[in-house]
């Protein structure tokens, strides 16, 4: 529902530097995920191919699948911060201006560094447990352990760029006259609406006055 | 213990809690965000922290890795490809041919084609957007009244919740416990009733204003056929869903996979190239961790209103009102209305189920049943004011069209919405009758 200006914003600045470090490790971290969910549906056509026409199902295709889950439930968690798609409710923020927006923000990742803080903390003890006891699936006894271990590192992550966007944020607050960096801007919905059209329609939706359809009309 | 009431008065933690998440939800903090701490939070004041922080720690994992769960990163992808499969304009084509020739034929044409696209998709908002530019012109060159022509292409994108594959109504199933594969099965004929009754009020409509939608004939019985192929890839979608539930020859998520294979090869045949995959894919994960975070985050919350008794406080309040279950029933379906119209369907779903869930079912309504009218309910505020998003995404693809006409458009559709809600609330048979068949 958001964009990011700071990759369009004059380069240079230590916040715009870290942006530009995370970046790329979201995107991977994305990527993989995506990967992943191409991975699921080849299994799953196998699974079904296998156990229909060889009558021989993959074994342990239900642990693997839910071992397999935390890649695409948490590796883009950051991604998903950065591009503003954890969903919200606009109808008040989105109508504040200056520094109450900025102050209204700041207050939301002030929150979000707290919970998720505590849920990287958290959910790396979780993982080590299941390392040192040595958890396995009930059905074909894989280790859980790794797929544990991607919380604390999805999660750690996400806090990195939650610190971007409260430093991006703070500093909006102190001084509203200062370029936007590190930090994502509500869009109206007219601009959501463009941005669905975009997505949905991609290039197509340029020089749409050239459209004969259109002139034809009465 | 932080305020120092949690063991003395659980309830009242919990109501607080409620307040708390509601604030924050309204100041516009990330619902994940605003879920967990208030969930976090809630538990350390009823059982301290070291056992609250333990209990929020694993939640994320443990939810997550349900293999139920696994059945949503497939229905998104499929829809992320579904565009690049090509089957808009196919469609469309297919339907114009076939039922042109009612009154308002290419407006029953569109709410057809567009149930189809948007089921697959699963994007009402995209729907829309596609639409716009493949129904609309061909409209208005028929004469048709463009306040009729927007508002058929911005309501029949909300038919895309509830005929399978559907990722809320699998989201529901989740939060609720019930049968993913339940959920899906009862949503077809609902799908198809809403169409139905959205055709109806076109063809009704354009009898009497003749000039609003004028038929359009004259296809020979080979131009209709020569349109079938091009319903294949929804017809593979539909059917294998479907088919795999009712016959158990696939769980949901294989179904879903499978689904996803075949869109994806037809995306591939249509000379789809690498990079736009790669985009799907990507945009699909996106949505996926949001989703994913949505849920996680919501149990979170969930565990500590279940440590506070609310939900069963509520209840039991709510069953020893004296009052027709139908019209506490009607009552919270107008909540869910006005609250639809300033929030996302699945984050709206997430915040209230928890409390208001089990007071339906102590009520005695069927759980499925409640499922399907809830979502129906969550697309209608999809096309209503304030937001309405879809409109406003057709009026972005057609500038030429105000907004006010777009809104003007839907009345139509929102007084069809409401026909349809009444009908399901009268013969909820017409939601539990195929998932009971496939039970029984």
């Amino acid at each position: 529902m958001e964009t990011q200006p700071s990759q369009h914003a004059s380069p240079g600045g230590p916040l715009d530097k870290a942006d530009r470090l995370l970046s790329p490790v979201e995107d991977i971290f994305n990527f993989i995920a995506a990967l992943a969910i191409f991975v699921l549906m080849l299994l799953g056509v196998l699974q079904i191919v296998l156990r229909t026409v060889f009558n021989a199902p993959i074994v342990g295709y239900i642990d693997m699948v839910e071992l397999s889950m935390a890649t695409m439930a948490f590796l883009g968690a950051a991604y998903c911060q950065r591009v503003g798609a954890h969903i919200r409710m606009e109808i008040l923020i989105g109508n504040l201006r200056g520094r109450a927006l900025w102050i209204a923000e700041t207050f939301g990742i002030v929150l979000s560094l707290f919970i998720v803080g505590v849920l990287v903390w958290y959910s790396w003890g979780h993982f080590l447990r299941a390392y040192e006891l040595g958890d396995s699936t009930i059905d074909a006894e894989y280790p859980v352990w790794p797929s544990k271990l991607l919380v604390p590192i999805a999660f750690g992550l996400w806090f990195l760029r939650l610190l971007i966007q409260f430093v991006g944020y703070l500093r909006l607050s102190l001084n509203p006259a200062v370029t936007p960096e590190g930090v994502v801007l509500i869009k109206r919905v007219e601009e959501v609406a463009r941005d669905e059209i975009h997505e949905a329609l991609g290039d197509e939706t340029e020089g749409q006055s050239n459209d004969p359809d259109r002139r034809a009309q009465p | 213990m932080i305020i120092g009431i949690g063991f003395s008065d659980p309830f009242l933690v919990g109501l607080i809690g409620l307040g708390i998440l509601f604030v924050l939800v309204v100041l516009g903090v990330r619902v994940v965000i605003a879920a967990s701490l208030v969930g976090l939070v809630g538990l350390v004041e009823l059982l301290g922290w070291g056992p609250a922080a333990g209990i929020v720690g694993t939640i994320p994992h443990s939810k997550s890795s349900a293999y139920a769960l696994s059945v949503l990163p497939m229905f998104i992808f499929i829809g992320f490809l579904a565009f690049h499969a090509g089957m808009t304009r196919d469609l469309f084509e297919a339907a114009r041919k076939w039922i042109g020739w009612v009154p308002g034929g290419l407006a029953v044409a569109t709410v057809f084609a567009t149930a189809g696209f948007a089921a697959v998709s699963g994007a009402s908002t995209a729907t829309a957007a596609v639409f716009s530019r493949v129904a609309i012109p061909e409209m208005l060159r028929y004469g048709y009244d463009r306040r009729l022509a927007a508002g058929v292409v911005a309501a029949g994108g909300t038919l895309a919740s509830l005929i399978p594959p559907s990722a809320i109504l699998v989201i529901y199933a989740i939060i609720v416990e019930e049968s993913v594969g339940r959920l899906l099965l009862a949503g077809f004929l609902p799908g198809l009733v809403s169409a139905l009754i959205y055709a109806a009020i076109i063809i009704i409509w354009s009898r009497f204003y003749t000039d609003i939608g004028p038929p359009v004939s004259g296809f020979s019985w080979r131009e209709r056929f020569e349109t079938l192929p091009g319903l294949i890839p929804i017809l593979a979608v539909v059917t294998i869903i479907i088919s795999a539930i009712t016959y158990g020859w696939a769980t949901p998520t294989e179904a879903g996979a499978l689904g996803a294979a075949v869109v994806f090869s037809i995306a591939l045949l249509k000379g789809t190239n690498f990079k736009t995959i790669r985009g799907a894919l990507m945009e699909s994960a996106k949505l996926t961790v949001m989703i994913f975070s949505l849920i996680w985050g919501v149990l979170i919350f969930v565990r500590f209103l279940g440590f506070s008794g609310l939900p069963e406080a509520f209840t039991l309040w709510i069953t020893q009102l004296d009052a027709d279950p139908m019209v506490i029933m009607i009552c919270i379906l107008i909540a869910y209305a006005i609250l639809g119209m300033f929030m996302d369907a699945i984050g709206m779903l997430l915040l209230t189920l928890p409390v208001v869930y089990p007071a339906v079912i102590a009520l005695g309504f069927d759980s499925v049943w409640f499922g399907i009218i809830v979502v129906k309910m969550a697309e209608v505020c999809l096309i209503t004011p304030p937001i309405g998003l879809n409109c406003f995404v057709v009026n972005g693809v057609r500038p030429d069209i105000p907004l006010t006409d777009v809104f003007r458009g839907i009345t139509l559709f929102f007084v069809a919405d409401v026909i349809t809600i009444a009908v399901l609330l009268a013969f909820p048979e017409i939601v539990t009758w195929l998932p009971n068949l496939v039970r029984g």
